[in-house]
Formats: C-alpha cells, sequence, structure tokens
C-alpha cells in the first residue's frame, strides 16, 4: 500500500518522498517535519470548539439511476428509451419533472432539494463517474473509494483516509466518523476514524454502573501513553453522548427526520456536528439502489429511495441551522444505470451518473459536466451514459476549498485534477 | 507506585492517533490527540513491573496459562525457549476441534458449499482455537507475525476458500522452518497470487500488483533499494504464473501458462534473466530477492520489532547475518533476539486486539471454542482475522489500535460474566473468599498485586464499595495495565 503515496519520477525510478515510507518511518518523519511538542504527553490541540468545516460524504449504493434523478428531458433519446420509466415533462401536473435549466429536470420525488437548487446551495454534477469499466458494484465502489481510476488500480487505502492524513491538523478523535458497522472502504487504513453503527450502541455494556464508570475513569486518569490517552478521549465522548442523551439528539424545532436508517444516520451526523466535538468527515450510506426490476415511476421501489433521499438531506440541513455554514454534503454513487429500461420495468449497470453537492461553498443552481447526449453513436459498451467528469474532480476540489488540503495528489494518485468549479 | 518505564526514542517519536472503533494506521500516518514527543523527558506507560517469566511469555507467547510462569520459575526461561523453539502437536481435543471444522474437512472445492460469511467464521475460530489453547505459545505468535506479513484479504473474490489451505501449508507449515521456505511457498499458492491480481498478468498486460509486494512487502521491504523498473520487469517475469483452472480443485496450486508468458530478457536488480526461461524467471526471481541483502536487513528489521519493540541496530546486524548463514532460519533468529536479551529491558509494547484477546482467555483458562461473541468483539476491536483489505496485514503499532478500547472494556466485561465458546471465568472467584480485588488480580496477570507493582490499579479496584467478582475481573481485564505486554 505504501506506493500509494509514491509515485514513478518519470525516469523508472520511485520518487518517494517523506509521507510514502512506512508507516513507522513515516511516523518518525511527521513530528519531525511538524516539530510537535509537548508537556509530558499532554494533549496538544484540545478539539473542542473548533467550528471547522465538514465534509458528508453520502454514498447511494447500488447504483443509483442518474437519468431519474436528473432527467435530460429535453432529449428525445431519453423518452425513447424509457417507455415507461421516464418522468413527464415539467408542467403543472403532479409528477412532472422539476425544471432545472429548460434541459434538464430534477425527479419529483426529489421536490425537498429543489428549493436548494433555486437558492444555488445545491449544484449537480452529471454524467460523472469512475473509469471503471466493470460495471460491478464491489469494483466500481472500490474504485471511487480508494481515489481510483478503476478498481484494478493502486492498493488498498481510501481517499478520505488519505485525505486525514495529509492534513494532521487538528487532533480530534473524531475527526471522521462513518455511520455504518464497519469504516467503509473510503476510510479504511485511517487514523481517527470509527465506525458507529448507531450512536446508542457507543456505550459501556454496564452503562448504568456508576461504580464501574468511575472506577474506569480513575484507572485511566493518569498516563500520556497511547492507551490512557485514548481511555481518556473514549470516556469524554461517552460522557458527552450520554449528557446530551444521543438516544434522542434534540433536532431543531419543527424538522422531524423520518423513521428510516438513512434519515436516522443524518440525524446522529447532525447531532455531532452540532456537538462541535472536532467531527471533519461523516460517512452516510444509502442502500438499495440497484434497481433491476420494477424501479418505478412515480410511486414504487426507486421513488421511495428518492423520498427517503430529499427529505432526510432537507430535515438535516434545516436541522443544521446556522451550522450549514461548515457543512458540505456530498451525494455520490459507484455508477448510473442502463440508457435503455430493461424488460423488467428497471435498469442495468451502467456508467455515467448524476452527483449531488449541497451545502457550504456550493456553487449551486447549477448542472455542471458536458453532456454527451444519448444518442446511440455515443453511449457506451452496452448503451451507457459516458462519463465526462470524473469523479476525483469534483472530490478534490471539496477538498482543497473546503477542507484545507492542498495536496489532494496525493488523496487521488496518478490523476490530473481539473477543477470544475463547483465549490467556492 | 506502578513502575513507570521510560519510553525510548522509537516509541516517543512513534506519535498517537486515536483510532476508535478500532480503524488503524495507514501507511501516510497522520497524528490524532495523542500527539508527544519526549524529547528528553521520558513519556509514562501505565505498565508493570516485569518479572522473569512474565515479559518472555508475553513476547514470545501470547500470555501465560495458569502454571506457565511456575514452570518458567522452576526450570528457567532459557529451558521453555529451546522447548517452545521445536513445536510438536496440539493437544488430541485442540486437534480434533480443528481438524473436524468443515474448512479443514473438506476440500476447497468441496467448500465451495458452504456461504463465504460461514468459511470466514470457521477460518477466525481456527485461528483463535489455536491461539488460546495450543501449548505452543511461540509457533502461534509466529503464525499470527506471517499471517500479516503475508496478508490476503478473506473477501477480496473468493479469497476465503483458498484460505485454509494456505494458511495450513503453507503459513504454519514454515511458520517455525524457513523464511526462504515460507515466501517460495507462498508465491507458488493461488491465495496469494490470485488475491494480488497475477490473475490478470500477462505479457501484453504485465500487473505489477504481485510483483511489488512481493518486492516492498514479503522481501527487500521499502527502502529495499529496487525501482520502478525492477518492479516492471519482476511482473514480467511472474507473467503466466496463474491459479489452475478449476478455481478451487487443485487446493491452492499455481500453474504455468507459456502463452500468458513474456519469454524476453529482463533484468532484474542488476541481474540479467536471459530470454526463454519460461517458469524458471520467476523461480530465478525469488531466488534473487530471498538472497538480496536487502532482505536479510528488513526481515531482521521485522523479526526484532516483533519482540522488542525496536530496531536496534546491533540485533538487527546479528540477525542479518544469521539469516545470510541460514538461508532465513527462523528458529534460530528468534533464539539471538532471546538470547540478545533485550526484550527484557526494551519498552513496552502495545497489545493489538488479537494479542488481548487471547492473552485475556489464557489468563482465564479458558478452553476456548471460537465462536460468535469472540469474533464480533475482535471485529469491534478492529482486527477481525483475516479481514485486513491491504497486502501488508494489520498495522504493528501500539498507537494504531488505542481506539480499540471501548471494544475492549465491553469485552472485558462480558468475558468477565461469561461468554459463548470462552466459559464463565467469573465462577473462578466465586469459589474464592476473601479479597476480590487481589484475587482479581491474580486471576488476570498471575501474579500478586505486590510482585506486579500495580498500586493504582489495587487502589482503584479497592475503592469500588461491594466489589464484586465481575467487575473485579472485567476492570483488571480494561485495565491500562493489561493493554500492554
Amino acid at each position: 500500500m505504501n506506493q500509494d503515496l509514491c509515485y514513478c519520477d518519470g525516469r523508472g525510478g520511485l520518487d518517494r518522498k517523506a509521507p510514502s515510507v512506512s508507516r513507522r518511518g513515516f511516523l518518525a518523519g511527521a513530528i519531525g517535519a511538524l516539530g510537535l511538542s509537548s508537556a509530558l504527553g499532554e494533549i496538544v490541540v484540545d478539539p473542542n470548539r473548533s467550528r471547522n468545516d465538514v465534509l458528508v460524504v453520502v454514498f447511494l449504493r447500488g447504483g443509483a439511476d442518474g437519468l431519474s434523478l436528473v432527467a435530460p428531458y429535453a432529449e428525445d433519446n431519453y423518452y425513447r428509451a424509457r417507455p415507461t420509466l421516464a418522468v413527464r415533462k415539467p408542467g403543472r401536473e403532479a409528477n412532472t419533472l422539476l425544471d432545472l435549466n429548460g434541459f434538464f429536470g430534477l425527479n419529483p420525488a426529489l421536490s425537498a432539494l429543489m428549493p436548494y437548487y433555486e437558492d444555488k446551495s445545491m449544484a449537480i454534477v452529471h454524467a460523472t463517474g469512475s473509469l471503471d469499466e466493470s460495471r460491478s458494484h464491489f469494483e466500481a465502489m472500490s474504485a471511487m473509494e480508494r481515489g481510483r481510476a478503476r478498481a484494478t488500480d493502486g492498493e488498498g487505502g481510501g481517499w478520505l483516509a488519505r485525505h486525514l492524513a495529509v492534513t494532521p491538523g487538528a487532533s480530534s478523535p473524531f475527526r471522521a466518523v462513518a455511520f455504518d458497522a464497519m469504516l467503509p472502504e473510503s476510510l479504511t487504513g485511517a487514523s481517527s476514524a470509527m465506525a458507529i453503527e448507531n450512536i446508542d450502541s457507543f456505550r459501556l455494556q454496564n452503562d448504568d454502573d456508576q461504580a464501574y464508570r468511575k472506577a474506569l475513569a480513575a484507572l485511566y486518569a493518569e498516563g500520556g501513553d497511547p492507551f490512557a490517552k485514548s481511555g481518556r478521549e473514549t470516556l469524554r465522548l461517552l460522557d458527552v453522548l450520554r449528557e446530551k442523551g444521543a438516544s434522542t439528539p434534540e433536532t431543531r424545532t419543527g424538522v422531524t427526520y423520518a423513521e428510516n436508517g438513512f434519515a436516522q444516520a443524518l440525524r446522529q451526523v447532525s447531532f455531532l456536528i452540532k456537538q462541535d466535538i472536532g467531527l471533519e468527515i461523516a460517512c452516510v450510506s444509502s442502500y438499495g439502489w440497484d434497481t433491476h426490476v420494477a424501479q418505478g415511476t412515480n410511486e414504487g421501489w426507486l421513488p421511495t429511495l428518492l423520498r427517503d433521499l430529499g427529505n432526510g438531506l432537507d430535515a438535516f440541513m434545516k436541522d443544521l441551522g446556522p451550522e450549514t455554514k461548515r457543512v458540505t454534503v456530498v451525494v455520490q454513487t459507484e455508477f448510473g444505470r442502463r440508457v435503455d429500461e430493461n424488460s423488467g420495468f428497471g435498469t442495468d449497470h451502467g456508467r455515467g451518473g448524476a452527483l449531488f453537492a449541497l451545502g457550504a461553498g456550493v456553487q449551486g443552481g447549477k448542472v455542471f459536466g458536458e453532456w454527451p447526449g444519448l444518442s446511440k453513436e455515443i453511449l457506451e459498451g452496452p448503451g451507457d451514459l459516458p462519463v465526462t467528469t470524473d469523479y476525483r474532480n469534483v472530490l478534490a476540489e471539496v477538498l482543497e476549498r473546503r477542507l484545507g488540503n492542498q495536496q489532494t495528489a496525493q488523496v487521488f494518485p496518478n490523476h490530473r485534477l481539473q477543477p470544475i468549479g463547483i465549490i467556492a | 507506585m506502578a513502575d513507570r518505564t521510560g519510553v525510548t526514542r522509537r516509541e516517543a517519536l512513534t506519535l498517537g492517533s486515536l483510532t476508535l472503533g478500532g480503524a488503524a494506521l495507514l501507511a501516510t500516518g497522520c497524528q490524532g490527540v495523542g500527539q508527544w514527543i519526549a524529547g528528553e523527558a521520558a513519556v509514562s506507560a501505565r505498565t508493570v513491573k516485569d518479572e522473569p517469566g512474565a515479559r518472555l511469555l508475553n513476547r514470545f507467547g501470547y500470555g501465560p496459562r495458569p502454571g506457565d510462569l511456575e514452570r518458567v520459575a522452576k526450570d528457567g526461561e532459557e529451558a521453555w525457549i529451546k522447548e517452545q523453539l521445536q513445536p510438536g502437536e496440539e493437544d488430541l481435543a485442540t486437534r480434533t476441534r480443528i481438524e473436524t471444522m468443515a474448512i479443514y474437512r473438506l476440500s476447497p472445492y468441496d467448500l465451495r458449499d458452504w456461504p463465504e460469511n460461514r468459511v470466514v467464521d470457521m477460518l477466525q475460530d481456527a485461528v483463535i482455537i489455536r491461539a488460546v489453547n495450543s501449548p505452543w505459545t511461540l509457533r502461534e505468535r509466529m503464525v499470527g507475525f506471517w499471517m500479516d506479513h503475508l496478508n490476503v484479504y478473506a473477501r477480496k473474490g473468493i479469497a476465503a476458500y483458498r484460505l485454509p489451505h494456505y494458511e495450513r501449508d503453507v503459513i504454519r507449515a514454515h511458520a517455525m522452518g524457513s523464511f526462504h521456505d515460507l515466501i517460495r511457498a507462498s508465491a507458488h499458492h493461488s491465495a496469494m497470487l490470485v488475491y494480488l491480481d497475477q490473475q490478470n498478468s500477462t505479457a501484453a498486460q504485465p500487473n505489477e500488483n504481485y510483483a511489488r509486494e512481493l518486492m516492498e512487502l514479503h522481501t527487500l521491504g521499502v527502502y529495499g533499494g529496487y525501482t520502478q523498473t525492477d518492479v516492471m520487469e519482476v511482473a514480467r517475469c511472474f507473467t503466466g504464473w496463474v491459479e489452475e483452472r478449476d478455481m478451487l480443485r487443485p487446493k491452492g496450486k499455481v500453474k504455468f501458462v507459456e502463452s500468458l508468458h513474456d519469454d524476453g530478457e529482463k533484468r532484474v536488480l542488476g541481474v540479467t534473466i536471459p530470454a526463454g526461461g519460461k517458469q524458471k524467471d520467476g523461480e530465478r526471481v525469488l531466488d534473487i530477492v530471498l538472497e538480496h541483502p536487502a532482505t536479510a536487513r528488513h526481515i531482521a528489521g521485522k523479526l526484532a520489532y516483533l519482540f522488542t519493540g525496536e530496531e536496534k541496530d546491533s540485533l538487527v546486524a546479528k540477525l542479518e547475518s544469521q539469516y545470510k548463514a541460514t538461508k532465513g532460519d527462523i528458529p534460530t533468529m528468534i533464539k539471538t533476539i532471546y538470547d540478545e536479551g533485550s526484550w527484557r529491558t526494551a519498552p513496552p509494547l502495545g497489545k493489538r486486539p488479537f494479542d488481548y484477546v487471547v492473552s485475556s482467555l489464557r489468563a482465564l483458562d479458558v478452553d476456548c471454542d471460537g465462536g460468535a461473541p469472540l469474533r464480533n468483539a475482535l471485529r469491534r476491536m478492529g482486527q477481525p482475522t483475516w479481514e485486513w483489505p491491504m497486502p501488508d496485514g494489520y498495522p504493528t503499532e501500539t498507537e494504531a489500535w488505542q481506539g480499540s478500547l471501548l471494544a475492549r472494556w465491553n469485552f472485558a466485561y462480558e468475558l468477565a460474566g461469561g461468554m459463548k465458546g470462552a466459559g464463565k471465568p467469573v465462577d473462578q472467584l466465586k469459589r474464592w473468599d476473601g479479597d476480590v480485588a487481589e484475587q482479581a488480580v491474580q486471576a488476570v496477570f498471575h501474579r500478586t498485586s505486590q510482585s506486579l507493582g500495580a498500586d493504582d490499579l489495587m487502589s482503584v479496584l479497592r475503592g469500588i464499595p461491594d466489589l464484586d467478582p465481575r467487575r473485579a475481573l472485567a476492570l483488571a481485564l480494561a485495565s491500562p495495565e493489561y493493554q500492554w505486554k
């Protein structure tokens, strides 16, 4: 995995910069370079009250149908390819597309997001994706989560993990949280990252045993070694969660999160952001986008997912209130779906798809990306929308402009970044 | 007072980084909350006093089982290590338990009827059952070490089905043998080659993955002096080394497919490999890298770190020359590390989750049966066996694991109260009377609190009103002192 940060010098040699050495070697180098110092192992940086910027990465797992999310209604090919699944052109009636720019329309099931597009805090990138042509969920997700062009490129190690590694600034133990059972591949190899399936379960088994809890605190009260410090930090998080009653995180008045996993995960993200304990990256997954059969047009499988997505994000943004000025959300998926609907009124694995960016810094009210069109001669392979915007260009821009990462080339190795201007 | 051991340069310079949920450090590293630098001021780890035997058993094995410390005290450390260097079979019960598992009973081909998750479960159970129950604890320590050194990710492709065979016939077979044989065996096993994409490597499009990791991780090391050109040339040499068709039927066998092989001349690490070598090209590469001085240095350093937590130049130099003299005879190198003796005084090393769980179970005399609670505990701590996706194996640094504490505490509490696959350790204490705190500490550390020097721990335990055996045991296991070895 070391070659993640090793690059060829063009003459056949490996140009090994400081961060490219072994873990131990790099750690030793880093401390020298940063000149960190502290008294007897006490915490250097108080992660409290950082009011730092936050990136929320929402991954729609299964391959969300970009053409249903954001439909090119002005192109007849869309209606020809999707005789049953196409959403009707924008109009006054219900179940018609919401016009974005005279060419694309937002799926009406995502209507909760329309105000964000209108007030220019949400942007869309269409025909985006990776260069992975496997059309395999696992491969395509792996490519994206590792920040690669294709699944066969490079080694393990997530793009967010590399981001954390090259931006060592803050030192909160809660820099990255994935609201899932295990860390997603994008955080594989990250320090300062945790997977919390549910804040409710991030607790001591014998949580109510005050004496036991106090004993643990006493055991870990002293010492500057990694375990002692981590023990105190863990207890602090447990305290925070306990005190704040994490099982029912307060939401802003009038905001309701639906009872689905996605919305509840966002509720927890919002809670942690509002606690201001140094959260920089939150990963949330939405599952079930692999709509091979009966995906539905106005009702059914896909519209339900879309409503959950739109309403969840809307509740999240409203719940965050003033905090939205430091929160940027990116919604991505491993690939879009086949242009032609299949005989089962569903769609098969495709290539280019749609990506949403929402919140702080987003140059919204626009659909980014070069639209290749849906005519037969343009389509790729078995009839898929080509990818015209490498997803890495979007992510790199977010890291650079929102999270102060000046080394995005290390996050996305072997990729020449071309900013698209989606983030201010 | 507890013994506060000064931390050396190595420990001081490795920054802490908190990893909740048990995730680990990537190559790039990153500093988290635990930033500190020792410089002139030493940092303390909450560890206990050393006593003859304790450190030996903790470092060279997975910690004492009841009676082990007494045996070492009676026969001497030398006798223990000599015995461990020539491991024999496990007891009949453990062997039976392992051999009747479907992963070993069935051929990989027949195992396909089992779902992947079940196969992974069984693989994980087999490893922990042996680690806890085996009297040959040094061999188990080495099996764990080589599993990381030659890591294969169980969930890539159908790797899980190849792993039972790989673990037994590659890792376990050579764990206490010759390093040369170990690497050769891995190079000839489809679990490794397929994991590192050798299957996609052809003359037209050589895949560099295996070639690079063979040099960077398995042999020369990242500073081994190879270039990108060497990587490409080694990749060319290995083109045509693929898994037998029919997937699992040939039990990990690799075959050479001439039509996929690039049979031109190659130049690897300054050595010309003439055209027309066919499968011998790959064998030649293995000779070159195994006999390369950088490999001697790399392996010497890793072994020194395993037992001492440092890479002291004088020790590494000794091991290097031994590597060269013995073609990497593993027991010889371990004995040298033992004889050199700096492991006795080297700074404390944090237990990784597997080490922590296994040493806890051994300490409490558990007859381990594997099972979901143990597997889940390791998963929550971030070290489920065979599930590290990257080829470098789980991190070894203490700070990579400091975020696993909550999961450790919960494991301690659960185990103390009784856990499926691990019995009900608390029953041991219930039979006793008197000083519960003292008994719990003795049950976990196998030493009196006085010999341990764990005054802080004792005063905390004694401060708990109505201390019951379960909480006492759990807190002793959860203590900072028990996270170190």
